[in-house]
């Protein structure tokens, strides 16, 4: 039975070793599902968000995710739109790994909020000029896409496409896939950037808050532009993960220097820009509060090391060394590279997320700290269950990799 | 076809994509939508007709007018009246959030009860009416006939004077006990005061809106002083902007707080030296000549030296001072500079109506009588008494006396039997009974004189400042019943339980709000319906009396509890005077002519429907002129040197020691322990926003507790930064407060505004009973007072203990 | 509304009112700041000085019902909330709220609370009586707010019209803080209305708003003539804060 669902010409390990494979990740999916379980029944008194705290660990959770899935749309917009024919080999774990992403995200916060059997008013009742409207239809929407760029690659199981009809309608989907292609990277300017703008529009939150262009402040575009500097990393991150663990090469390399160059040089330019905003930031919003710059970082555990971090040491490093042709042909630096890239992003958006909130406005209000409860956790890190459950499935089941029969040729 | 395995597959897939085109997914997500917002555990509100009954709180000795907001026959909201002279349509927060005392049912006796569970975890039994009342009268009249009747003792928490308070003191005559005890209060003190300086057994009234410097010594008159209320509406109206005539004040306390922060001056003198700067400003006063010589030469006696008749020399209230308490003195024993003592002295002095006020805190607990004497002297100096913006002499309300209560021979012969812990002399002359007394006599071990324990409107358990020396008291007494409406910590002792009603289910009194300068006697209604099987307490003693053997009946001629009110009320109307109506632009303090005559009422019954209707009955200061001329102590005068007190210890045959005896002066508070174990002092303070009474507190005001007050069960104590340093505590450090009495464990604040070397602990946190609201919510600072005795009214000193800290 | 912090005595009458008035639920422990439900809360501030120069003050907190464009308003996805144009009340929908707090998030007052929990009402102490009709009780999940207590207002206008009257006196409708506020340190009023009081009263060089230089434009001004305490009131540079120095009455 396992053996006929299982492409033709490659080879996986027994079923035996794929359970054991997988009880970690289905023991992560059981304390997310008991704790989605309890918040959904008793409340979300379950975590420690707090009104002082409204956003906290999912939040962070699902910027940094939806931000790291980017890579799939824009995977996708290099593959299909630009035609970058070497990225037909990653485009498939781009979009499994941004599927992932966006569902697990949107679950999330699912759960995240207060009525979720209401979740859906922000739809009948949407009020067109919060960032956050424009986030939901975006990701709901994009979400749709991505479904619909997996389904050709679920179609191709060796089972399914013995079903005339489906097979001829994941051909199809195959042949129109530039279309969604364009509508997805459409869609996902739109919501990430709209996930910048929902703090660079908190104009009594001065921490957050930027000038812009027209209605969208300029973290708007900052957020776009870091989420396809770091998707593609992601990406190869996940990629090399996955060959790490099989132990066989699954993309020529080319694809991935290709996407680590991309990834590289946007970076560069987010970092520029992002010092840039920093320094009006700085210079414009934070006195015009008729705050100075480190007031920020009077109390709490939050300094101003975390920005130095985030730009410096997880912004110019890994742009250097991803744009150096040397260091990222070495396999080391270019993991170290994705590896510093994301985490610079996961920073960024920890920061507008945790830190925003924790800094008080008012000068007589205190500061407050936060802990995510093991219900928020079980959730968050349910999501990598998920996640690496979805892709082991996809990886056995699905001819994920194209390159990979080539690449590894079954020995008899 | 066949329903095989891949048939049925199909038709579940077919179902179910075929389901999304119909509406009802819709229809569902929109069917639970609706759910989510209709939650039949969310409650709705009943509808009703609205309608409002104004009314007056007596939550507290302030009596503020009131207007309960009513939906049908539930009260919903409790609001300020603008139409009643105490309170300008504002509210106290326990006022505010008091529906929540009516309908809590976990905090409240639904019924008669007798006591099933241990003592003290309040596990009770409902019983009927009938039952409890002959379970009580039985024991009474059981102890009469052994001619016992001094085993009965009652503790009386309601307000003096009231009709409910007489009404015990009459059963207890009637049973022949002479163990009747009252909770200490502020009210003792003024009385005390009053008596020994101005000859008058009442309360203290002070012209606070006509004053323009006002020297106060402790009191929380932003913390609930006198009439919350009336003080927190003037406190507005002063710093109204348009006020060109607001009075200074000062405000001389130990901790900053809102009193002291809030006053245009705060002096922080060193906890229990208030006395000595009173006498160190007088000192500067008398000095710089600046008192008031006519006031001096003709209304006072006792200030300069006088021979007595025994040829005996008397050195007299000037020598005292001018030799002891120089500004250089009291600077060391209060810390306070001498160049602010004489900076204030002068200010004070040269005020054109100062006065000077006493009463720690709220002032539900005593004060140093030598201390308040100490205070008042200095009104006597500016010769600020009975003048605008001073204090008033006032008579008591003319309320009727109650015909005197006739005694059977077993009554006769037990008020004649000494009170259990009774301890006339030089140390508390005036005072028969004190509580505190009476329970170091009944903790000390060995049978208990008392065998049966009366409990009316007081929590003595959680508000004796004593070091639980009441909750040991109570173990040892065999029998006790509690007449309290609420689940508190002495009805957990309770044996028997013969709840009252709530305040807003039965008429109550207020009889003169505390410190108020004109008559006024407030009347609160019965706002709602009895709740529960309860009875008012009057109600309950007058039942009670009709069962006890012979005595009784004769005594208690009355039908019903109101009867008795409306009896004594006969006394208003006798009085000639008064009205019942108040309008904000003609207040009854002003010294101008009142334009309005007093009402004329047709009868007392006439006069007692009005007063019924309106809640108040009143008398404009102007009315009161002529009253308000002469002192009633034996030598006519303002007694700096008490006559009456010289007079009563040689009655006792313990002639006054020193002239200091019957003079006000300054003497170190609590017997000085061993410094070493105990190096710092611990000052409990109250707050305006947490009952400290023996009223329980409403949930909704746990909601203003600041995060430095409590946290989850923790209480805090304000220290500040420097002693926390020399112990080695952080904020929310937890710390052991220890003293002789006991220890408490708390969170540490740091605070500027707390006085190095002392420790501030909150009145009114630590409720051991009542429900998950109060119960077990920090700790209660009267647990580890050690209580000395008052000099010369025997009442606790509770406002300083020597304690210790240890980091835990 | 207009809050003289020189009046205010830092009592709590004000949110126990609220809370009465607006049926807020309380559970057991209150102690926990950053999710005890309360509309209007009252903050301590001190100066800072060393004993025993250190004062405290308070600062009694409502929603600022900002104007024009409101921090929270803009935010929310779903319509929960806005800002009426005639009364400039900003209100709140329970019943469409999905809990998301993105409003909470932008507000930098602290004004709005969210329901952790379901209201809490225990059938054994039958605290549900004295809950009012007027104002619906939350359920769980959804954001809260002073709401200026609207439904006084509609209570006043049902009156007026009634009446026949289509303007309201000075005074008819007030919020509960205000009435209850026994020092009567509220004034409440409309701030376009030259007749009204609090009109009057914004002029004094002592008023200010909360955070003023964010742009929030809020319709609740603080009167304090100390300077210590106006300096709390909105963030300031070094030598940007401007002490009162000369005082017109009047």
């Amino acid at each position: 039975m396992d053996s006929a669902l299982i492409p033709e010409g490659v080879k996986r390990c027994s079923p035996k070793a794929f359970f054991f494979w997988t009880l970690p990740w289905l023991a992560l999916l059981l304390w997310g599902g008991v704790s989605a379980a309890l918040c959904l029944l008793k409340g979300l008194n379950q975590t420690n968000m707090s009104d002082y705290f409204a956003f906290a660990l999912w939040i962070v959770f699902d910027l940094a995710i939806i931000a790291l899935g980017a890579g799939a749309f824009f995977t996708g917009f290099l593959t299909y739109i630009i035609g970058r024919k070497e990225l037909k080999d990653i485009i498939n774990a781009a979009v499994i790994i941004g599927f992932i992403c966006y569902s697990g995200a949107v679950a999330m916060l699912g759960i995240d909020i207060g009525q979720p059997i209401r979740g859906w008013f922000i739809f009948w009742h949407v009020n067109v000029h919060s960032m956050l409207a424009e986030v939901s239809f975006c990701i709901t929407c994009y979400l749709g896409v991505l479904l619909i760029e997996y389904i050709p690659l679920i179609l191709e199981n060796p089972q399914i496409e013995k079903v005339k009809p489906l097979r001829l309608f994941g051909q199809n989907l195959h042949g129109i896939m530039a279309i969604f292609a364009a509508t997805g990277t459409f869609l996902s300017f739109f919501h990430q950037g709209s996930l910048g703008g929902l703090y660079g529009v908190m104009y009594a939150r001065p921490f957050a808050f930027r000038e812009g262009f027209y209605v969208w402040p300029w973290t708007f575009f900052l957020f776009i532009l870091s989420a396809i500097a770091a998707g593609p990393s992601f990406t190869i991150l996940c990629t090399k993960l996955a060959q790490a663990i099989t132990r066989k090469r699954l993309v020529p390399d080319k694809a991935f220097q290709t996407l680590a160059k991309i990834s590289g040089s946007l970076l560069g330019v987010y970092i520029i820009l992002k010092i840039a905003d920093t320094l009006g930031w700085i210079y414009g919003i934070t006195p015009a509060a008729g705050l100075a710059f480190m007031d920020y970082f009077k109390e709490g555990p939050y300094g101003v090391w975390l920005l130095v971090l985030e730009i410096g040491v997880f912004g110019i490093i890994p742009a250097i060394i991803l744009l150096t042709p040397s260091a990222r042909k070495s396999e080391g630096w270019l993991i170290t590279g994705c590896l510093m890239n994301c985490t610079g992003i996961v920073l960024n958006r920890f920061t507008f997320t945790i830190v925003t909130l924790a800094i008080p406005v008012m000068p007589f209000d205190e500061f407050m700290s936060y802990l995510p409860t093991w219900q928020e956790w079980g959730i968050s890190l349910a999501v990598i269950g998920y996640g690496f459950l979805l892709f082991s499935l996809s990886y056995r089941y699905l001819p994920v990799f194209p390159k990979e029969r080539e690449l590894n040729p079954v020995v008899e | 076809m066949k329903l095989d395995r891949r048939n049925f597959i199909k038709l579940m897939v077919g179902g179910a994509v075929g389901l999304q085109v119909t509406p009802l997914p819709w229809k569902i997500t929109d069917d639970i939508a609706i759910w989510t917002q209709n939650w039949p555990w969310v409650p709705v509100p009943a509808e009703g007709a609205y309608d409002h009954e104004a009314s007056v709180c007596s939550l507290c000795p302030g009596g503020c007018g009131i207007e309960v907001r009513k939906v049908d026959e539930r009260a919903v909201k409790v609001e300020g009246r603008e139409d009643y002279p105490i309170n300008p349509g504002g509210l106290c927060p326990l006022g505010m959030g008091s529906l929540q005392l009516l309908y809590n049912e976990d905090i409240r006796f639904t019924g008669p009860m007798k006591r099933v569970g241990p003592r003290g975890a309040g596990v009770f039994q409902n019983i009927s009416w009938d039952e409890a009342l002959e379970i009580l009268s039985g024991r009474v009249n059981v102890l009469r006939r052994d001619s016992r009747p001094e085993a009965v003792a009652a503790i009386d928490g309601n307000p003096v004077e009231s009709t409910a308070s007489l009404l015990i003191q009459r059963l207890m005559q009637t049973i022949g006990s002479p163990n009747y005890l009252r909770v200490p209060s502020f009210e003792d003190t003024d009385r005390m005061v009053n008596l020994l300086m101005q000859g008058v057994d009442g309360p203290v009234a002070y012209d606070l809106e006509n004053a323009d410097f006002i020297l106060s010594f402790g009191c929380g008159l932003l913390e609930g002083w006198g009439a919350p209320g009336r003080i927190l509406g003037l406190w507005g109206k002063w710093h109204d902007r348009e006020n060109k005539r607001k009075p200074t004040v000062v405000q001389v306390e130990s901790r900053a707080s809102n009193t002291a922060s809030k006053a245009d001056q705060w002096v922080a003198a060193a906890p229990g030296t208030e006395a000595a700067l009173a006498l160190g400003i007088a000192h500067v006063i008398i000095k710089d000549g600046l008192y008031d010589r006519e006031f001096i030469e003709q209304k006072t006696f006792g200030f300069h030296p006088w021979n007595a008749a025994d040829w005996k020399e008397h050195q007299g209230f000037q020598g005292l001072v001018l030799s002891e308490y120089s500004p250089r003195k009291v600077q060391d024993i209060t810390g306070v500079p001498a160049e602010r003592i004489v900076s204030l002295a002068r200010s004070f002095a040269k005020a054109k109506a100062p006065i000077a006020i006493w009463g720690k805190g709220k002032g539900d607990l005593n004060g140093s009588l030598y201390e308040s004497m100490c205070v008042h002297s200095l009104n006597a100096l500016v010769g600020n008494i009975n003048k605008p913006g001073g204090v008033l002499v006032l008579d008591r309300l003319p309320l009727k006396q109650l015909p005197e209560t006739p005694l059977d021979p077993i009554a006769e012969a037990g008020l004649k039997k000494t009170p259990v812990g009774a301890a006339a002399g030089e140390d508390s002359p005036f005072a028969a009974n004190l509580l505190t007394r009476f329970n170091e006599a009944l903790s000390a071990g060995g049978p208990s004189p008392v065998e049966l324990l009366m409990v009316f409107g007081a929590n003595p358990a959680f508000t004796m400042p004593d070091g639980g020396s009441m909750r040991r008291a109570l173990k040892a007494v065999p029998f006790i019943v509690s007449f309290s409406p609420f689940r508190d910590e002495t009805a957990f002792m309770a044996d028997l339980v013969l709840p009252d009603h709530m305040a807003f289910e039965k008429w109550s009194e207020i009889i003169q709000p505390r410190g108020v300068q004109y008559p006024l006697y407030g009347l609160g209604k019965p706002v709602v319906k009895p709740l529960y099987q309860t009875q008012d307490a009057g109600e309950t003693i007058l039942k009670l009396a009709r069962r006890l053997d012979k005595a009784a009946p004769e005594a208690f001629p009355w039908k019903t509890f109101e009867d008795i009110m409306a009896y004594r009320a006969e006394g208003l109307f006798e009085a000639g005077a008064g009205l019942v109506r108040y309008k904000p632009a003609q207040p009854p303090w002003s010294w101008k002519p009142f334009a309005e005559p007093a009402a004329g009422f047709k009868s007392s019954k006439d006069m007692w429907q009005k007063i019924k209707a309106s809640g108040l009955w009143y008398q404009p200061l102007d009315h009161q002129r002529a009253a308000m001329t002469t002192f009633k102590t034996p030598s006519g005068q303002f007694e700096f040197y008490s006559t009456r007190l010289e007079m009563k210890l040689k009655d006792l045959n313990k002639a006054p020691s020193s002239d200091l005896v019957c003079m006000p002066h300054y003497a170190p508070s609590s017997p000085p322990s061993d410094s070493s174990r105990y190096p710092l002092a611990m000052v409990p303070y109250d707050m305006v926003n947490l009952v400290s009474s023996w009223l329980p507190n409403p949930p909704f005001l746990n909601k203003t507790l600041l995060p430095e007050q409590l946290l989850k069960d923790a209480s805090y104590a304000e220290i500040h930064p420097d002693t926390a340093k020399a112990y080695g505590l952080k904020q929310d450090d937890l710390v052991q407060v220890e003293s002789v009495a006991g220890e408490v464990r708390v969170r540490v604040c740091l605070f500027e505004g707390a006085m190095p070397g002392v420790v501030y602990l909150p009145f009114g946190l630590g409720h051991t009973a009542y429900d998950e609201f109060s119960r077990n919510k920090g700790v209660n600072p009267n647990d580890i007072i050690a209580a000395g005795a008052d000099p010369l009214s025997g009442l606790p000193v509770w406002w300083k203990t020597p304690v210790q800290l240890n980091k835990v | 509304m207009v809050i003289d912090l020189d009046k205010c005595t830092g009592c709590g009458t004000c949110m126990v009112a609220c809370s009465a008035e607006n049926n807020v639920s309380v559970r057991p422990d209150e102690s926990d700041p950053q999710r005890r439900l309360t509309w209007m809360r009252l903050y301590k501030v001190t100066n800072g000085k060393p004993f025993p120069e250190t004062e405290v003050s308070y600062f009694p907190r409502p929603c600022m019902q900002c104007d024009h464009h409101t921090p929270c308003v803009s935010v929310c996805p779903a319509t929960a909330t806005e800002m009426d144009y005639e009364t400039g009340i900003v209100s709140q929908i329970y019943t469409r709220c999905i809990g998301c707090r993105y409003c909470m998030a932008a507000c930098p007052y602290h004004a709005r609370v969210f329901n952790w929990w379901d209201g809490y009402f225990p059938k054994s102490k039958g605290m549900t009586r004295y809950l009012s009709p007027e104002v619906s009780p939350r359920m769980r999940g959804v954001v809260e707010k002073c709401t200026f207590c609207h439904h006084r207002l509609m209570r006043a206008r049902t009156k007026a019209y009634a009446e026949d009257r289509r303007e309201l006196e000075e005074g008819e409708y007030i919020t509960a803080c205000t009435e209850a506020c026994p020092a009567q340190a509220i004034t409440f009023g409309d701030l376009n209305n030259p007749d009204h009081q609090v009109a009057n009263l914004i002029k004094s060089p002592y008023a200010f708003r909360l955070l003023e230089k964010l742009g929030t434009e809020p319709k609740v001004y603080y009167l304090s003539s100390k300077d210590w305490v106006r300096k709390l009131g909105d963030n300031f540079l070094p030598g940007q804060f401007e002490p009162v120095t000369k005082v017109k009455m009047g």
